[in-house]
């Protein structure tokens, strides 16, 4: 036989579609949607704070309560319920038809138990298991919860990521992971299709009873509409985007910001603003050691930190990011505007010299600890040193990995000693509405996050909020909070983000949530 | 022979001793903490000082040596701080991945590199040897990930004929799993290819140039025979060597490739271990893949018998 020119041209093309074909399948496969999202390594929502692990979570656990939309707590799991006159004593009864993914029933027994593991390590859990004189099972569907005082809005408490499990992976200490992933939520874990750090796999829960309410937030229904979900780990940003432009995903969670403006110009790709309110990025000072253990150069800085100069660099397109100022957060019912006018427009250098000179300060070392390995706090903290700088500073970085410098912050020696004076972070905006649950509202020193501020007068204000009954209270209560923070300046906020997700045009329904984390109900693929 | 495999095997079994404890010392000193990094980026000192206590990184390092050793040497790899999952059950799962690429690459490397090799000596000082030099210098300069995106654009997004990342077991179908390697296995062997195709041309030369090549010449051997018979079996033992050699280097180039490409193999489990601080498998992984690299050099040392008669030990 002889192999002309044409024959092999003809033999290539051919080899190249029966390639092609696989791919060309996996597109049209409307049942199963893939994702990519953030590497999962830990499983257990107890046992780390980290959002990946919360979106795992939420896929396979359910909830008592759930924030809606407007982070009001509705029951999810929760059937009938009803408070004591004094506010002391609050029974709940689990609605039908809930079960877990190992088909038994879930009992008011497991939810007991899921409540006291979440209450070892969770600040608003550890509030309520302080205040409880009990938490009680009286029936397989009805537990009672009976305080010593009232701690508020007990449901407030309960709607916070607090996703139940079964009795016997309750009962494991908070500092154990569980690892069964058997919740009762809209979608089942797939152990045999996950590979750990690479892709995580959920079926569709067929024993799952969606609530009747329409979806709104991370409560209402919750409808598993694909059969399958699919999330990749694909950790190379040109990688992902090209599989979003080729179609082997439908989704990709967090699109780094240089590839916007290509995924905006594409006709195929939508981006979307999902999380609520977004992050709210903040320097957090050493109070321990000088100088900023003076109040006057922790005010001096509210006077330096521009923050449209930080949205240029962290949120250049002003859709994904704006200023925030209330030590509440913008999107919360106890936002206010209480003694932020002041340093509100920031970028005053002069008055910040000012301070500073009042302050004593005579040209100490101040150490910014630098994490290289996140891009964002690494670009933050740059741009912070430089402002420090130009106030006549003696500002210095020290790069380091996350992970190193989540052990150097436990320093509270003086720099000489590995110690530290500033970080930076973030926090979830919706976090900031409550100060009993977020760790940044405690001034104890001792019991406090670190940097372990001291302020007495705040935290007897702090300890009035789970009293409080009323809305209007708690706001009231919240103007005055913020009046004493911004006077003491526990830290110092740089900017808020909203980082944007990126989908295909025919991925729709997508839930919009009051946090960052990612809901995976409800979404479906259409024709087109 | 069989006292010299006898005292490699040996001399393996002490040197895999050192790296195990340098391993150790190098993961267990490193800056980092894995209960840290587990709690999340916004925990409390109560939750780190709590996993902290659970994992026993609090022991003193001779005692958690002790239990690792102990450990390995009962084939137990631990199991992974993170996941909770044993870790030989890991490194099972991504093993495929990375050996189908390796193997793969390897085989593409080297049938192109010594084909190319011996074409450029053929022709040596014309244009094919001049086109060869030129490429040979491209595909070990230009880096695996710039290589690796121009071929997604072309080939996985412009005409679409091949998938843009990911991995295709071998059991859900031979045509899907060759066809994600495709271009992984490209991307990565450019530069392998250049680097046997300068050896084996250099190697090929001097044989070439031998007095033996030309009697076989007069004798009236034809050049296929005066190239793959004669030639590349005397060329053949530093040809072999430099294949032993691209392994480590293959190692490197796999760990990139496995990111461009989003491919769950050895190499991206290692990294993630590596920025997690999961020490059982960045340990384990160390441990197999220097015994590994130890192995085949006593391969390659045991093959240039085979090629060379005169080679005895």
């Amino acid at each position: 036989m002889t192999i002309t020119r044409r024959t092999l041209m003809q033999s290539v093309l051919a080899a190249g579609a029966v390639l092609a074909a696989p791919s060309i399948l996996r597109a049209q496969d409307k049942q199963a949607i893939r994702m990519i999202m953030g590497d999962i390594q830990i499983f257990d929502p107890v046992f780390t704070t980290s959002q990946n692990t919360f979106n795992h979570a939420m896929a396979v656990y359910d909830t008592l309560f759930a924030l809606d939309a407007d982070l009001v707590p509705q029951p999810q799991m929760v059937g009938n319920w009803s408070a004591s006159d004094d506010k002391k004593a609050y029974t709940f009864e689990l609605r039908d038809g809930l079960s877990w993914h190992d088909r038994t029933p879930v009992t008011a027994a497991d939810c007991v138990a899921s409540i006291r593991r979440w209450g070892q390590v969770e600040p608003s859990g550890q509030l309520l298991l302080k205040h409880a004189a009990n938490i009680v099972a009286t029936n397989d569907r009805t537990f009672v919860i009976t305080l010593n005082e009232a701690v508020g809005s007990l449901t407030d408490i309960l709607a916070k990521p607090l996703f139940m499990m079964r009795e016997q992976d309750a009962k494991l200490p908070a500092t154990e992971q569980v690892t069964t992933n058997i919740g009762s939520g809209p979608y089942k874990f797939n152990a045999e299709l996950t590979r750990p750090g690479s892709r995580v796999v959920y079926d569709r829960n067929e024993q799952y009873v969606p609530r009747n309410e329409p979806s709104s937030g991370f409560a209402g229904a919750k409808i598993a509409k694909a059969e399958q979900v699919i999330w990749e780990n694909i950790s190379d940003p040109q990688t992902a985007l090209a599989a979003l432009q080729a179609g082997e995903v439908d989704f990709w969670a967090e699109p780094v910001a240089d590839l916007f403006s290509v995924i905006e110009s594409s006709d195929n790709l939508v981006l979307d603003t999902l999380g609520g309110n977004g992050s709210d990025w903040v320097v957090r000072m050493n109070f321990l050691q000088p100088p900023f253990n003076n109040v006057k150069m922790r005010q001096a800085l509210l006077y330096l930190i521009d923050q449209k100069a930080f949205l240029s660099l962290m949120a250049p397109d002003e859709k994904f990011g704006r200023p925030v100022a209330s030590t509440f957060g913008t999107g919360s019912p106890y936002s206010n505007d209480v003694n932020i006018e002041w340093f509100k427009e920031g970028g005053d250098l002069e008055k910040a010299k000012q301070l500073i000179a009042e302050s004593g300060y005579a040209g100490e070392k101040v150490v910014i600890l630098d994490p290289t390995d996140w891009r964002d706090g690494d670009v933050a903290s740059q741009l912070f040193a430089s402002v420090l700088q130009k106030a006549g500073i003696n500002a210095e970085l020290a790069p380091m990995t996350w992970s190193e410098l989540a052990v150097r912050r436990g320093n509270k020696g003086p720099v000489e000693d590995g110690g530290w004076n500033f970080f930076i972070t973030t926090f979830s905006d919706y976090e900031m509405r409550d100060p009993m649950a977020t760790s940044l509202f405690v001034m104890n020193s001792e019991e406090a996050w670190y940097g372990w501020p001291q302020n007495d007068e705040f935290e007897v204000l702090r300890g009035k909020w789970p009293r409080t009954e009323t809305k209007t209270e708690r706001q009231a209560l919240a103007r005055e909070m913020q009046r004493i923070w911004w006077d003491y300046v526990p830290i110092v906020f740089l900017c808020q983000t909203k980082a944007p997700s990126a989908r295909n045009k025919h991925l729709v329904d997508i839930i919009s949530t009051p946090a960052p984390e990612r809901a995976i109900w409800n979404m479906r693929k259409v024709e087109g | 022979m069989a006292s010299y495999i006898y005292r490699r095997l040996f001399s393996a079994i002490a040197v895999m001793a050192m790296v195990g404890i340098f391993i150790f010392l190098l993961v267990r000193l490193a800056p980092g903490d894995p209960a840290v990094v587990m709690a999340g980026r916004n925990a409390t000192e109560q939750i780190v000082n709590g996993i902290r206590e659970h994992l026993g990184l609090n022991q003193p390092l001779p005692v958690q040596f002790i239990h690792w050793l102990s450990a390995m040497l009962h084939g137990d790899f631990g199991t992974s701080i993170f996941s909770g999952r044993p870790v030989f059950e890991l490194l099972a799962q991504r093993l495929a991945p990375t050996v189908s690429l390796s193997v793969l690459t390897l085989a593409l490397s080297v049938s192109v590199g010594v084909f190319f090799g011996i074409l450029a000596a053929w022709r040596d000082g014309g244009f094919v040897d001049r086109l060869l030099t030129v490429f040979s210098a491209f595909g070990y300069s230009v880096p695996v990930f710039v290589i690796g995106y121009f071929l997604v654009y072309v080939l996985a997004i412009s005409v679409a004929w091949l998938p843009v990342q990911g991995y295709a077991p071998m059991d859900e179908g031979v045509g899907d799993w060759f066809a994600h390697l495709i271009l992984p296995t490209v991307a990565l062997s450019l530069p392998f290819i250049a680097f046997v195709a300068r050896v084996t041309r250099a190697s090929m030369l001097e044989v070439l140039s031998e007095d033996y090549m030309r009697t076989a010449a007069a004798k009236g051997a034809s050049s296929c025979a005066m190239l793959f018979h004669h030639a590349l079996r005397n060329a053949g033992v530093p040809i072999l060597t430099v294949i032993g050699i691209s392994f480590a280097y293959l190692i490197g180039g796999v760990v990139l490739t496995e990111t461009v490409f989003n491919i769950p193999g050895v190499g991206r489990l290692v990294v993630d271990a590596i920025n997690n601080r999961d020490y059982p498998i960045i340990q384990s992984v160390l441990i197999l893949t220097s015994g590994l690299y130890v192995l085949i050099n006593l391969a390659v040392d045991l093959t240039y018998t085979l090629i060379d008669p005169r080679i005895r030990y």
